[in-house]
């Protein structure tokens, strides 16, 4: 009686497994809905932007003439230069050659101070020093030739100009120059020194040498007036503590080959208080920095890093800008006013993450015009591109492929 | 007279259920629902079983459930019974999608997974037959766990798979049913029609059922209902229309 009735049992069993067995295998459709290409697309990978050091093709630097044009004093060109110093540092010295009546060079060891009093003066610098610096006092022009030169300061900017004048910088052709500041600087009162390469005035820069700029301290080159670089020029910033180059009253990049890497927390690559304008040359700038959170009474403030971070309005007529930020929220062009994108080419990837800020391949907090050229945005954690106020795309283009990540639109 | 009430009854009920499963049928599941019980009679009064379920969704496509486990149920009185059981839910839970504040683009999206439930239960019954028919009020008290894991979620903001805990929860379940059976005579066919509600702190969800059992030699009983389930305003799941089948074999 038992064995019969766990044999229906058993079988009963079975039959509900069979059952359900065939059930399941009818009912094995998923319901999900369909993400795969959904997915692919959020999941593409970016643009390649890496730092460039191949040489650029750029058309002759023609100066300006016209003494009208409000350009004509950025050219070494226009000036004459017929008093001139010559610095040779070699390790802990520094060989002064070249006298000029007005201006008195100082030196301590591999420090030099030069005092103009007189003219526009061309200093051309050469040589190596591990503890050397040159500071410059006087509000005349100057042009400083660096000449195959190759210092760093310990404890403050290798160059560091005081007056508010035009400090040329014309790199030598065919040399490779290398500055680079210390990590702890040894303040002067009422004196700023801001970067490796610093500069109260602005600051020109042409030639056809190569200038590499390494700042642990802080800024890579910067100028508290503005910056021009002219075709020729190569410079290679790094920076790890702030900003790679920077200039409070505009820069205007109309040639050039720039890498520019930046590590710190919150640090720009690039960074313009003023207009910006880029008429030529090859930007490459990558900020690798997290987002910088500084609390003060209590009150944090926040700073993610950029490529390119402008404060006023930028326009883009020519040239190429590969911008790229990897470091948490960071930006690949942080503009805080207008955009005019007329021509040249624009790339911007933001890779980082986004724990404390946005990561966004362009921001406009103004309005952004698109108009010529080829221009690509791509952030992997938020909008490729975010622009506060109107974009206006011209019509004519060729290619307008806005996706979940990327956006490009060529002409 | 009492058998007037019942029809009254029995007639609202059909009422209720014709009334609400029209609203909205429209945007309503359909899926299937398989059981399979052993049951055995111990005494007079105590009877134990084993029950295995499927069920589907998706207009039937798509495997919902497989469950399984014991009960126990104890006549106290004869008008009272007493239950308990216990159920393994192997469940294949629902994709989950998330917008952005603009209520178009993606956030989140967690695909469906397999999970395990555990559930238990304790149940009275009171019944009262009016001649033919009669009606039953079940009011059960359900505690379901299921314990923590992590499953794959795509995050659309990072544009990339992330490890989501879906953390373990218990979650308590007040099952009131009140039920109309007739008892036909020289049938071997008896109807029966159901309202249940499945409340938490508010109604979760609703199910009408209409359907007929039929039984062989006391021995082998069978079940077939159409069950219409109503979720409540703050439930994901879609209205489901499902048909059931039950087999029980009683030794």
């Amino acid at each position: 009686m038992l064995y019969t009735t766990m044999k229906k049992v058993l079988f009963l069993l079975y039959s509900v497994l069979f059952t359900a067995m065939a059930m399941g295998l009818v009912s094995c459709v998923d319901d999900d809905t369909d993400m795969d290409d959904i997915i692919a697309q959020y999941q593409i990978e970016p643009a390649s932007i890496e730092l460039d050091y191949s040489d650029l093709a750029e058309a002759p630097d023609v100066p300006v003439t016209d003494e009208n044009d409000e350009a004509y004093n950025d050219y070494v060109e226009n000036s004459s230069w017929n008093e001139v110093i010559e610095l040779k540092y070699a390790g802990d010295d520094v060989e002064v050659t070249g006298a000029v009546p007005g201006v008195i060079v100082q030196t301590s060891g591999a420090h030099a101070t030069v005092l103009n009093m007189s003219g526009p003066i061309k200093i051309v610098v050469s040589g190596s020093t591990a503890n050397g610096s040159l500071k410059l006092y006087g509000d005349k022009r100057v042009q400083l030739m660096l000449n195959n030169v190759d210092m760093t300061n310990p404890t403050g900017a290798a160059i560091n100009n005081q007056g508010g004048k035009t400090m040329y910088v014309v790199l030598a052709q065919g040399t490779t120059n290398h500055l680079q500041d210390g990590t702890d600087y040894t303040l002067v009162d009422d004196e700023d020194q801001k970067a490796a390469l610093f500069s109260e005035g602005q600051i020109v820069f042409s030639g056809h040498g190569r200038l590499d700029v390494n700042a642990v301290g802080r800024g890579g080159i910067r100028s508290d007036d503005y910056i021009r670089i002219r075709p020729g020029v190569k410079i290679n910033v790094s920076s790890s503590a702030l900003d790679g180059l920077r200039a409070n009253d505009g820069i205007i990049v109309d040639g050039g080959a720039i890498n520019i890497m930046t590590t710190g927390a919150g640090a720009k690559g690039m960074r313009s208080g003023g207009l910006m304008e880029v008429n030529g040359g090859r930007l490459v700038a990558i900020a690798s920095g997290d987002t910088r959170i500084e609390t003060v009474d209590g009150v944090a403030d926040t700073a993610a890093c950029a490529a390119l971070y402008c404060d006023s309005l930028l326009v883009v007529n020519s040239g190429t800008l590969k911008l790229k930020a990897t470091g948490d929220g960071g930006k690949g062009l942080n503009a805080k006013q207008d955009v005019a994108f007329d021509g040249g080419s624009l790339q911007a990837v933001a890779a980082g993450t986004r724990e404390v800020k946005k990561p966004k391949g362009v921001k406009v907090d103004g309005s952004m015009s698109i108009g010529g050229g080829y221009f690509y945005s791509y952030s992997r954690r938020s909008d490729p591109l975010d622009v506060s106020g109107t974009l206006t795309v011209a019509p004519g283009y060729t290619t307008y492929d806005s996706g979940a990540k990327a956006l490009t639109i060529a002409y | 007279m009492a058998r007037s009430k019942m029809n009254q009854l029995a007639a609202l009920l059909l009422l209720i259920s014709a009334a609400l499963i029209p609203t909205s049928l429209h945007a309503d599941d359909a899926g299937l629902v398989v059981s399979a019980e052993a049951s055995h009679k111990f005494t007079k009064a105590l009877s134990a079983g084993f029950e295995v379920e499927f069920r589907s969704r998706n207009n039937f496509r798509t495997a919902d459930r497989v469950s399984f486990g014991p009960s126990v149920s104890y006549k106290v009185l004869p008008w009272l019974k007493a239950s308990a059981g216990y159920n393994l839910l192997i469940d294949n839970n629902r994709e989950e999608i998330t917008y952005q504040d603009d209520g178009v683009s993606y956030n989140n999206w967690r695909p469906s997974y397999w999970g395990v439930r555990h559930r238990f239960n304790v149940s009275l019954t009171a019944s009262r037959k009016i001649q033919r028919v009669e009606v039953s009020l079940r009011e059960r008290w359900q505690y379901t766990y299921r314990r923590s894991r992590v499953i794959d979620n795509f995050d659309f903001d990072n544009a990339e798979w992330e490890d989501h805990e879906v953390r373990g929860k218990g979650k308590n379940v007040l099952r009131s049913r009140l039920q109309v059976a007739w008892d036909i005579p020289k049938c071997k066919f008896d109807p029966y029609a159901s309202v249940e509600f499945h409340s938490t702190r508010e109604l979760e969800k609703t199910r009408f059922i209409v359907g007929v059992d039929h039984s062989i030699k006391k021995k082998h009983e069978f079940t077939l209902y159409y069950r219409y389930q109503l979720s409540g305003s703050s439930s994901d799941e879609p209205n489901i229309h499902m048909l059931g089948m039950g087999y029980t074999y009683k030794f």
